[in-house]
């Protein structure tokens, strides 16, 4: 029946939207980890991650383009938020001065976008038990 | 004649088959509900059918229309440009799929197709 395979289309929408997800969850984790890191092998303190995500599209049947589900396009990293100077001269990676530059990682900021993440992800995964719903209706048309 | 080529049936057809889109639709505005300047997505076909019918166009002719995919430019945005509201595209998929339960039964029945499936809506 052709109508079971228009709900793969829709699934798997749903599942780059898990992925997608998924790696802003692994980049919240990273940034969360390195909130202290003042020194990179680039030099300077830890610069926070943020990805770019953006539509997927296909030509549909009548010519036009549809959304066929998210995809991540890079990690880039966040250089327009400032690193926090402190005021610290025992740290291993002050200046002369004594100041130390803190990666521009605000903790509070990330478990919001965490959050953010998780219940996008939540609903990804409940559009996917719908399109096994409605499957399975259609399957029980089919007999 | 065989009942399921009558314009009825055709009709009943379409909006499974328009449901099934729209569920489509619905996956592709929750996966972007995070992408900057994404702008929701909506599929018409239930309003453009019953504004036909008003019109006074024959089921025949019902049969024959198609969906349509547009974007959703009354939804405000957000300040990154996106205007997908996570709790409005989940009552809109269950919505849907109620829809779609709806249709299938009426199909499997094959009795008071056409009206059933415009009036109940």
């Amino acid at each position: 029946m052709e109508g079971i395979r228009r709900f793969f289309g829709g699934f798997r929408a749903a599942a780059s939207g898990l992925a997608a997800e998924r790696a802003r969850v692994d980049v919240i984790a990273r940034n969360i980890a390195n909130a202290q890191t003042t020194s990179t092998p680039e030099g300077g303190p830890y610069r926070r991650e943020v990805l770019r995500f953006a539509p997927l599209l296909e030509r549909a049947e009548d010519g036009r383009m549809r959304t066929q589900g998210v995809r991540v396009v890079g990690v880039e990293r966040d250089s327009s938020t400032p690193f926090e100077r402190i005021h610290d001269p025992d740290h291993p990676d002050a200046d002369a001065e004594g100041f130390v530059l803190l990666p521009n990682v605000n903790t509070a900021r990330e478990m919001a976008d965490l959050i953010t993440a998780m219940r996008a992800y939540e609903a990804n995964a409940s559009v996917q038990e719908n399109f096994v719903s409605m499957a399975e209706r259609a399957l029980r048309m089919a007999q | 004649m065989n009942p399921l080529e009558s314009p009825n049936s055709r009709l009943l057809l379409s909006l499974l088959d328009a449901t099934a889109q729209r569920a489509r639709v619905i996956a592709g505005n929750v996966a972007n509900q995070n992408t900057p300047g994404y702008r929701r997505q909506v599929l018409a076909f239930e309003d453009r059918l019953r504004e036909a019918l008003a019109r006074g166009r024959s089921v025949d002719e019902l049969a024959h229309m198609t969906p349509e995919v547009g974007e959703d430019t009354l939804t405000p945005a957000r300040a990154d440009g996106n205007n997908v509201n996570l709790e409005l595209e989940m009552s809109a998929m269950r919505e849907n799929r109620l829809l779609y339960e709806m249709y299938s039964t009426l199909h499997a029945s094959r009795a008071n197709l056409i009206t059933a499936a415009l009036e109940s809506r």
